[in-house]
């Protein structure tokens, strides 16, 4: 653990140190190059003036409410067309279909339904991760052993326990890389969103940077959507599912 | 005798299936006709001692039994009487459990299987798995059923369990028509069944707490019958993947003991089990069931193994799936495999067995020529 952190260091402090040297030589302009202190510059006058925070606080709304939307309908769709054979045969394809579609894609649709407003955002979003938890949560469910619930069953479980107590839990490996996924999409399609029209959010910075010829403007935003990416990855997602594998026994211990 | 206790038969002192509670000063109304004093019963289980009494009671006889042990008078007690028919109360005086039973016994078998036939479809034409079945197994009894794989023994079981349904004929478990699965006929699997999103305890506890009982008791249950079974204090709070075979199975055992079933059904439940943890958990059996006497249908291919748990042996034939014969086995319990009797009533089985083998080879052999 300590030797990793110490490499860590070592590395991005060596890349920074060859970025920040190359910025030196003055190879390119500096609105097409910047230096590693213009980007910390930039990222520090983003958050003075709050534009950088309300961003990201536009941009997390978003993406929770799409999200939570997802989470919702990929449950109760998944579980509809992991355990109705009739409705896996027909609406399974569909999911699948609008699976293969990059979420960027309903844009069109959802500006012409709802116009440059939050929902048609938030649709894309939904749209974006919802096919993802629906297909880990659907996976998930055909692939809980028919002896847990044979045995819920000879316990008196039945009706809705058997979902909530049996098929739920034991789906749990597999709804939650769903869950992970569809983060990811989910995060992914509300950038790709934002980037396109006037949104406040993170995406639109990027466009404003773009529009300023400011670079670092758009380093110092890619790092911030970076690191939102991967922290809730890291410390929702990889935390929730270790602790399922660690109860599984799925752990390499 | 006493006016309450007095009623119709089968009217219970407490109407409904809630497992209710009283709490009343005066006691004059009922008079036992028996006292067991619980309070410094011991585990495996106060209901244990219960139980004994009650055998060697009278019919219409009424037993006492205080108790300081709640789970047993909140609990166990009332199902127990519940499942048996008897009528029951329960009085709480002065921190104590006063537990009234009235011994009204049922004349009606615990199992009785009419007719039953299982046909099921195959891509090539349709299999018949059990022909005609007739069985009949009586209150705490202990039936193994041993046959060669397809033979229709696990068939039998799931279909008295519930989990499948006959093609023709009926079940009855305790008079009632069996529909559908249900807590009264709690099966123990081969393997692979304890719930691995959950403790032991967690496992153990799972049935009750379909059953809604409060997480205090249910938690004091699951102990309890974690020690019946064996399982080291220090597992309870293990996941399962933790646990060795035969950890699991004492787990399975007491996930479905904890339950209270009515009928116990067993599907080869030791089959992937080591020698050794399949004769020390085969032993564990024994004496659980010589202590509650329980009606247990045990399934297994181990020849030995059905001699050893069973009163009654029922051996299976294939093709289609019927009882052949049926064995009584007069053994002293505890039965060990190195047992001349054990090895005598083994053998003659095996033979029988091996000569249907040989028939229906002869017979298929006859068919292809």
């Amino acid at each position: 653990m300590k030797r990793k952190i110490i490499l860590l260091t070592v590395f991005y402090l060596l890349l920074i140190a060859i970025w920040e040297g190359v910025a030196a030589l003055k190879l390119w302009p500096s609105y097409l190059f910047p230096s590693p202190l213009g980007v910390l510059s930039s990222l520090v006058a983003g958050f003075q003036d709050n534009s950088f925070t309300i961003g990201i606080l536009v941009s997390m709304k978003r993406v929770l409410i799409g999200y939570g939307l997802s989470v919702a309908g990929g449950l109760l769709i998944g579980l509809a067309i992991g355990r109705v054979k009739v409705l896996d045969e027909t609406v399974g394809t569909i999911v699948l279909g609008f699976q293969a579609l990059p979420s960027i894609c309903w844009l069109p649709i959802a500006l012409l339904w709802f116009g440059l407003s939050e929902s048609a955002i938030v649709l894309v979003v939904v749209l974006g991760s919802l096919f993802a938890v629906t297909i880990g949560v659907d996976s998930g469910v055909k692939n809980v052993p028919p002896i847990y619930l044979r045995a819920a069953r000879t316990m008196g479980a039945g009706g809705f326990d058997l979902y909530t107590k049996v098929i739920i839990p034991a789906a749990m490996p597999s709804i939650i890389s769903g869950l992970k996924q569809g983060w990811s999409f989910a995060w992914r399609a509300l950038m790709a969103g934002e980037l396109l029209y006037v949104s406040i959010g993170l995406g639109h910075l990027l466009t404003m940077g773009r529009e300023l010829n400011d670079i670092s403007q758009i380093i110092a935003v890619m790092i911030i959507i970076i690191v939102i990416g991967i922290t809730v990855d890291r410390f929702v997602f990889t935390k929730l599912e270790n602790r399922v594998r660690e109860r599984w026994g799925l752990l390499n211990a | 005798m006493s006016i309450a206790v007095r009623q119709p038969k089968n009217k219970r002192l407490i109407k409904g299936n809630q497992m209710h509670l009283e709490t009343v000063k005066k006691l004059e109304v009922l008079k036992p006709d028996r006292v067991v004093d619980l309070r410094d019963a011991i585990c495996p289980h106060p209901l244990n001692v219960i139980r004994d009494t009650i055998r060697a009671l009278d019919d219409d006889a009424v037993l006492l039994a205080i108790s300081d042990h709640e789970p047993t008078a909140l609990e166990n007690a009332p199902r127990f009487c519940e499942r048996r028919g008897y009528p029951y109360r329960v009085i709480e005086q002065e921190g104590l459990w006063n537990i009234f039973i009235q011994k009204i016994e049922k004349k009606e078998a615990r199992l009785r299987v009419e007719n039953v036939s299982k046909v099921f479809s195959a891509r090539d034409g349709k299999v018949s798995a059990l022909s005609d079945i007739n069985l009949t197994i009586r209150d705490g009894e202990f039936v193994s059923i041993v046959g060669s794989s397809g033979c229709g023994k696990s068939t039998l079981l799931n279909l008295i369990a519930g989990l499948d349904k006959p093609t023709s004929g009926r079940i009855l478990a305790d008079g009632k028509r069996v529909e559908g699965p249900g807590a009264d006929r709690v099966v123990v699997f081969q393997e692979g069944a304890l719930f691995p999103w959950l403790t032991v305890v967690e496992n153990v506890e799972f049935g009750l707490k379909l059953r809604r009982v409060a997480h205090k008791i249910r938690r004091e249950l699951a102990y309890d019958y974690l020690k019946l079974v064996g399982l080291d204090d220090k597992f309870h709070n293990s996941y399962i993947h933790q646990l060795s075979g035969g950890m699991k199975q004492r787990v399975a055992l007491a996930r479905a003991l904890v339950m209270e079933p009515s009928i116990l059904l067993m599907d080869e439940p030791f089959a992937a089990l080591d020698i050794q943890t399949r004769e020390s958990l085969q032993e564990e059996l024994q004496r659980i069931w010589v202590e509650s006497h329980k009606t247990i249908i045990f399934v297994t291919h181990n020849v030995e193994e059905a001699v050893i748990l069973g009163d009654r042996v029922l051996v299976f034939t294939k093709n289609p799936g019927r009882i052949k014969s049926e064995h009584d086995i007069e053994v002293e319990r505890p039965r060990k495999p190195g047992n001349p009797e054990v090895f005598l009533n083994t053998k003659w089985i095996t033979d029988e067995i091996r000569e249907d083998g040989e028939d229906a080879e002869a017979g298929i052999r006859e068919a292809a020529g």
